[in-house]
């Protein structure tokens, strides 16, 4: 726990929701590096806070301010890792409407950095069941919809074809690092 | 005749293939040649597999991409996630470093992504290779007085830098296709709201919609014209539960604009599955009735 300065940071009127009001901020560099690794997680360097992003995010709006893509982007310039990366994370309230990439002037694209830090929370096994279940069917079945009789009985009475298996153990295979990837070449 | 790879992704073919069939019936009749991708998997999907792992995510759909430069066509989408998933890739794949990852990966399957092919989403394949003047000119049974609210989406439009595809703050394509086939395109004041499907939970999507909703509900139009199925499906079994919620009288039937484009056409009304959704377009049967005569 950091100590009190009994001052408080110039950050802290931007964050009302942190309860440490005054506390030093400590910046969590593993956190930031392990972002900056994600495709476009390094993205936030580049927000300078104007909030263009918060006016057309519905998620915000609904959400009476508690989903702020401003505050997130500000927590991870903080690098405030511990409040974003953890269980039933506010970032999945994210409706991926893709208004923020629109309106940064720095293009940040904060729904990026969200996806991004969403890849870290996959990684320590904090994705909500909805996501791991879709997940779990692409990788069975290739698709995100099992194929079943039922369905191409349906597609049959519109003169449709049933639908083709796809080639799952090719598609595994281009998942994932492989063992000898550094080696490669 | 030009030719275009079908990129029909999971939802229309499993969940809509009335959608499926009615893009088949008008792209045909308006001379386009449906090239059908053979082995080709879910985009996949922006949202959960993103969130998985975005180089998985990327690698999937590279994958994808390549199946139609083996064949040397660009490829056109039906759905909204699909066209975002893949008009993505297409996008960060000029990256270098990017594309030399991705390639590793698809290595290990003899595949590599070349950028050859093209994407785009229905929409604006109709727009660009076809015309809004030879949609018109394809409908026998103009929709004359027929009242469409327009929703867009988010992913048809968004991110405009990498979609390319119109205006984000006032866009035209649906308006103008629906104009096409006689019928009248109506705004309504919440039109640039999302569906809320990608959100996590119900509240915010709830409320969301109610609001979207409600302003449908103003204009007293006929029906909703979508193209996307993740919107529709929002809107149909979503509009049922939300207006039951609420205890609010939602109540205008949704449809994905092909099929109206195939009534416009002159496909009949059962023939094109509306009886499976929960709000059917019934003002369309008017229609139907003063072609008999």
């Amino acid at each position: 726990m950091a100590e009190k300065t009994g001052k408080r940071k110039s950050g802290g009127d931007a964050m009302p929701s942190r309860s440490h009001d005054g506390d030093v901020v400590r910046v969590d560099f593993a956190f930031k590096r392990e972002l900056a690794e994600k495709i476009e997680g390094d993205l936030a360097n580049y927000c300078y806070q104007c909030g263009a992003c918060v006016g057309d995010c519905p998620a915000c709006t609904y959400s009476d301010g508690a989903f702020n893509p401003r505050e997130i982007m500000l927590m991870v310039l903080y690098g405030l890792g511990d409040e974003l990366i953890r269980e039933d994370s506010i970032l999945w309230d994210c409706t991926n409407c893709y208004n923020c990439h629109e309106r940064c002037p720095q293009q940040v694209k904060p729904v990026e950095v969200i996806i991004s830090m969403k890849n870290m929370l996959a990684d320590r096994g904090f994705a909500p069941p909805s996501a791991d279940k879709v997940i779990k069917t692409f990788l069975d079945t290739g698709r995100t919809v099992p194929p079943n009789p039922a369905i191409d009985k349906q597609r049959a009475k519109f003169g449709l074809a049933p639908l083709a298996p796809v080639p799952v153990d090719e598609i595994a295979k281009i998942l994932g690092q492989s063992a000898d990837e550094d080696g490669a070449s | 005749m030009k030719r275009f790879a079908f990129f029909p992704g999971c939802l229309i073919p499993a969940r809509h293939p009335a959608m499926e069939f009615a893009i088949r019936e008008t792209l045909t009749k308006l001379d386009i040649e449906i090239v059908d991708l053979e082995d080709a998997s879910c985009c996949p999907d922006p949202i959960f597999f993103k969130s998985k792992d975005k180089l998985d995510w990327l690698a999937v759909a590279a994958r994808n991409l390549t199946l139609a430069e083996d064949i040397g066509l660009d490829i056109f989408t039906n759905c909204s996630g699909c066209t975002a998933t893949l008009s993505e890739t297409y996008h960060l794949l000029q990256d270098e470093e990017l594309r030399t990852q991705v390639n590793e990966r698809l290595s290990r399957i003899g595949r590599e992504y070349k950028g050859t092919s093209k994407v785009r989403h229905i929409a604006t394949l109709v727009r660009d290779e076809i015309g809004y003047e030879a949609v018109r000119a394809s409908v026998v049974r103009p929709l004359t007085g027929l009242k469409v609210a327009i929703h867009y989406g988010c992913h048809l439009l968004k991110p405009s830098r990498i979609m390319q595809v119109d205006n984000p703050d006032n866009p035209e394509v649906m308006e103008k296709l629906v104009e096409a086939i006689g019928a009248e395109p109506v705004r309504h004041r919440n039109w640039y709201l999302c569906c809320g499907k990608a959100c996590r939970g119900d509240e915010i999507p709830n409320q969301m919609m109610r609001d979207l909703l409600t302003t449908v509900n103003d204009e007293q139009a006929d029906i909703l014209g979508m193209i996307c199925p993740t919107c529709f499906g929002q809107f149909d079994h979503g509009q049922m539960k939300v207006g039951k919620l609420f205890d609010e009288d939602f109540h205008t039937p949704p449809i994905y604009y092909f099929q109206l484009l195939a009534f416009a056409q002159g496909v009949p009304y059962e023939k094109l599955g509306f009886e499976r959704q929960r709000f059917k377009p019934t003002a369309l049967q008017r229609y139907e009735e003063v072609a008999a005569e």
